[in-house]
């Protein structure tokens, strides 16, 4: 391995900037460092170079350890995004600057920097300055000159960032082709998906500094396994779906899933349609696929190839839309169309159109949508405009519903809505709060938020659970919740006993945890050591800092109200996931 | 056609601007300023001149001849080539610090640079006075062991470098916070040190702006009257420099000899000025 990064963690001002990344480049790989700014990115590349320190964890460069090595003994190259080229020196001598610190030989030095120069197709630019070349000329030298020393690896932040496209496509190809010439591994940071897709061997993409997903291009384009990649690598219609044993219920239609889940209970899930996945027609019966809901045509934008569309569902359609990319307008569908569809198929502003989708994607998220629920109209309607729980939906780009249960809380009352509960149930936190959330629990619902008026974005999430048959799908939504929030993770393992004799089981329950936690679902964890009984430990945990947040797995709820009610008071947001008999 | 036409119409100015108004408003200005201009500037510098030479050419060059003269001219260049390399090196560390580092006091240090164009210049001299004169903090303690700083050539240095320490400093800062880190970064990931990243990067980058505070600074510290007047002393021939030299001979009714003193400091000025001039076009050519 060419880049070995593990566990790297960076803070500003008690805020991780870089969260945890663990990664692995091979030998004369491409790889693509994608997200948008303030992801991270650019933090974890200067880390690389040794031009900012890291927390903690590791960077292993060719096998060696480079963590406490100072960037000038790291050999990296490294190419900036406003060229950083020494402006009084003529681009020959920008590009010998490594080989004069090395003290190498005049005539070595020529010889190697007209090599460079060919390379670069700069050849005759020698005595030029800085200032009398073009921006794509100027980031030519840049390159050549971070590749003078043979580094080992290539390192380029946003190299292309303040280039005009024409320029930057052909500075693109130049770039790969050099790469590919010397088959030195490359890391390149860019906010362009396009940039990412034209140049990567994979890619890994960052969002508020965790490395969430790594993979091919095409890849993570086809099969992404998070909304903020679905939606972030091209356009992406997020749309709410059920999972039955006949397959995926889409609005009106059932698909079978391209990739079969067994063993997974029927429940909400959300589902990805990429705008070139849907097709329209004239009506139901002439669609080539699966019809999923009648829609009226808002806007249609020609851009030359294709035809862009955006489509407000009727309502009453059986499929709910939660976000298109752009994430303002939560109705609309966004279409993309070929000339040859749009032939097929004259669509007019204001036209009725019946639409199908042709490909579905399921996201694995254990996390599908929110929903408040309180006695009365009023309070379920104040706790849904809660803001943590705006910032959650807001960022997971789903929706909050609202449920109205007047016998919340009530034992052997019936509940009102019906059993069946869709995502994440909402309720507040307070004294009522352990009552509310059992009954809740034992009439279906499975994934319970008890959260506190005034709950901030938590800063640690604390991560526990009782019975191993919920550490699964406990994990599971510890891993999709702390994608959306820039939360340090801490598992919380609590051994009966004392610390003068800790048993051997607790331990291996500790260590088994982290590696299900980091293979399965990804994600990186702290792990904590406490001795004595569950409740009372995490309460004392939790007491100790403000910003803190549990996520509790569950699998019987016997005694409930008695032994969690003081974790439920309101001090801090409760995640309690419940799997097994209710 | 048509756009041709409109690019006609805004080479002569604005719609709706009268063009004769325009040309009014622009004469208008241009007279005010050069009369200002003449009356504040060029009148006193043209009488220095003038009054220099009024008892002819040779007169004039013998006023230099004093012995006297010789020594406040030999004194002020004689400080101006201790102080200016001196508050070079603190203007750069200061910038450095200033422009690269984030500590506690930052700006604290920031507004204590610019102390001294606040100050009126003898309060900066007294300042000296009160700690080295014979009544002063350590008055008694130099006076054991002999050293003198008050009405001594040490005490000029010191209030000349208090005058001038800002000029190179402040020249550097804004300087060197808007070219960046980005080169000195670039050189240390292509393996050099922090000696060759300064010398060969640094310094370099930002010498335009070192020379132009640096001229600035030698401006100041040959012109400089009231700290250097307070603890200077008067000597004459030992511890008078060329602008206390002036007022002597002036008061003296030596009206040749402060003349063609003042001419030559105005010389000076001007000289520094054309070179001043000259940096600030080479440096903008090549930043």
């Amino acid at each position: 391995m060419s880049i070995t990064l593990d566990q790297v963690t960076k803070h500003y001002g008690g805020a991780p900037v870089v969260n945890d990344v663990s990664l692995s480049i091979g030998d004369g790989e491409f790889f693509v460092l994608l997200g948008p700014s303030g992801s991270g990115k650019s933090t974890l590349l200067r880390a690389i170079a040794g031009l900012a320190g890291i927390d903690h964890g590791r960077i292993e460069l060719h096998g060696r350890d480079v963590t406490h090595v100072a960037a000038r003994k790291r050999g990296v190259g490294l190419v900036f995004q406003n060229y950083a080229l020494f402006r009084h020196m003529t681009v020959a001598e920008n590009i010998e600057f490594a080989l004069r610190v090395r003290r190498m030989r005049a005539r070595a030095r020529r010889e190697r920097r007209q090599e460079l120069l060919r390379l670069v197709a700069l050849e005759g630019m020698d005595e030029r300055l800085p200032a009398q070349l073009s921006g794509g000329q100027q980031q030519r030298v840049a390159v050549a000159r971070a590749l003078a020393h043979k580094p080992e690896v290539l390192l380029l932040d946003e190299p292309f960032g303040a280039l005009d496209a024409k320029i930057r496509e052909e500075l693109r190809r130049t770039i790969r082709q050099v790469q590919r010439e010397l088959g030195i591994t490359t890391v390149l940071v860019t906010h362009d998906q396009e940039e990412a897709f034209a140049m990567a061997d994979r890619i890994g993409i960052m969002n508020l500094g965790r490395l969430l997903e790594v993979n091919a291009p095409h890849e993570l384009y086809a099969r992404p396994a998070t909304r903020f990649v679905a939606t972030f690598l091209g356009a992406a219609n997020l749309i709410l779906a059920r999972r039955t044993p006949d397959g995926i219920q889409v609005g009106a239609t059932t698909v079978a899933p391209e990739e079969r889940a067994s063993g997974e209970r029927e429940n909400e899930v959300v589902a990805v349609v990429r705008p070139e996945d849907v097709e329209l027609a004239a009506d139901r019966e002439s669609l080539g696929c699966g019809f999923l809901a009648n829609a009226v045509a808002d806007e249609i934008v020609f851009t030359g190839a294709l035809e862009r569309l955006r489509l407000r569902l009727e309502a009453g359609a059986q499929a709910s839309l939660l976000s298109s990319s752009d994430g303002e307008t939560h109705s609309a569908l966004q279409v993309t169309r070929t000339q040859h569809e749009r032939r097929a198929l004259e669509v007019r502003p204001g036209q009725a159109v019946a639409v199908g989708v042709r490909r579905v994607h399921l996201l694995p998220t254990p996390l599908s949508s929110f929903t408040a629920c309180a006695m009365d109209e009023a309070d379920t309607e104040r706790l849904s405009q809660q803001g943590l729980l705006l910032m959650l939906a807001q960022r997971m780009k789903t929706r909050v519903g609202m449920r109205v249960e007047p016998q919340l809380g009530q034992p052997e009352a019936p509940c009102q809505g019906g059993d069946t509960f869709v995502g994440t149930t909402v309720i507040a936190a307070g004294a009522q709060a352990a009552a509310r959330a059992e009954w809740l629990l034992r009439r279906g619902a499975h994934d319970l938020l008890v959260m506190p008026a005034d709950a901030a974005p938590p800063q640690r999430v604390l991560i526990h659970w009782i019975g191993e048959a919920a550490r699964g799908a406990t994990l599971a939504i510890a891993a999709s919740l702390l994608r959306h929030v820039p939360a340090e993770a801490v598992y919380v393992g609590i051994v009966a006993g004392d610390a003068q004799a800790p048993s051997p089981q607790g331990m291996r329950e500790l260590l088994d945890a982290r590696s299900e936690a980091k293979a399965a679902h990804g994600l990186e964890m702290r792990t904590e050591l406490h001795f004595g009984a569950a409740e009372a430990g995490l309460a004392r945990r939790l007491a100790d800092n403000p910003g803190q947040m549990l996520i509790l797995g569950l699998c019987d709820l016997a005694g409930f109200p008695s032994r969690l009610g003081a974790l439920l008071d309101g001090r801090w947001p409760v995640l309690i996931v419940h799997r097994g008999t209710p | 056609m048509s756009a041709t036409g409109i690019d006609s119409h805004a080479a002569e100015g604005r719609p709706g601007q009268h063009t004769w108004m325009h040309a009014l408003v622009r004469v208008g200005f241009i007279t005010v300023s050069l009369a200002f201009l003449a009356a504040v500037l060029l009148a006193p510098l043209a009488t220095v001149f003038i009054m220099a030479l009024s008892k002819g050419i040779a007169a004039y060059l013998h006023s230099f001849s004093d012995p006297d003269t010789a020594a406040a001219i030999r004194l002020t260049l004689l400080t101006a080539a201790v102080v200016v390399p001196l508050n070079t090196v603190f203007g750069l560390a200061a910038a450095w610090a200033i422009a690269k580092f984030e500590f506690r006091g930052k700006s604290m240090l920031i507004t204590l640079i610019d102390l001294p164009l606040a100050i009126s210049p003898v309060i900066s001299g007294m300042v000296f006075v009160l700690l080295f004169g014979l009544h002063g903090w350590f008055g008694l303690w130099l006076q054991a062991h002999d050293i003198s700083i008050i009405f001594a050539l040490p005490g000029i240095m010191l209030a000349t470098m208090f005058v001038t320490f800002p000029y190179v400093a402040r020249e550097l800062i804004p300087l060197m916070e808007q070219l960046g880190n980005d080169e000195e970064e670039a050189a240390i990931t292509l393996g050099a040190g922090g000696w060759m990243t300064f010398f060969r990067v640094t310094l370099p980058k930002v010498r335009w702006g070192l020379v132009y505070g640096m001229v600035l600074c030698n401006a100041r510290a040959m012109g400089e009257f009231g700290a250097v007047s307070v603890v200077s002393g008067h000597i004459r021939g030992l511890t008078n420099t060329m602008p206390l030299h002036v007022e002597i001979l002036y008061n003296e009714y030596n009206f040749v000899g402060a003349f063609a003193v003042a001419s030559l400091l105005t010389l000076l000025a001007i000289f520094t000025l054309v070179v001043k001039t000259l940096v600030e076009r080479t440096g903008y050519r090549r930043r």
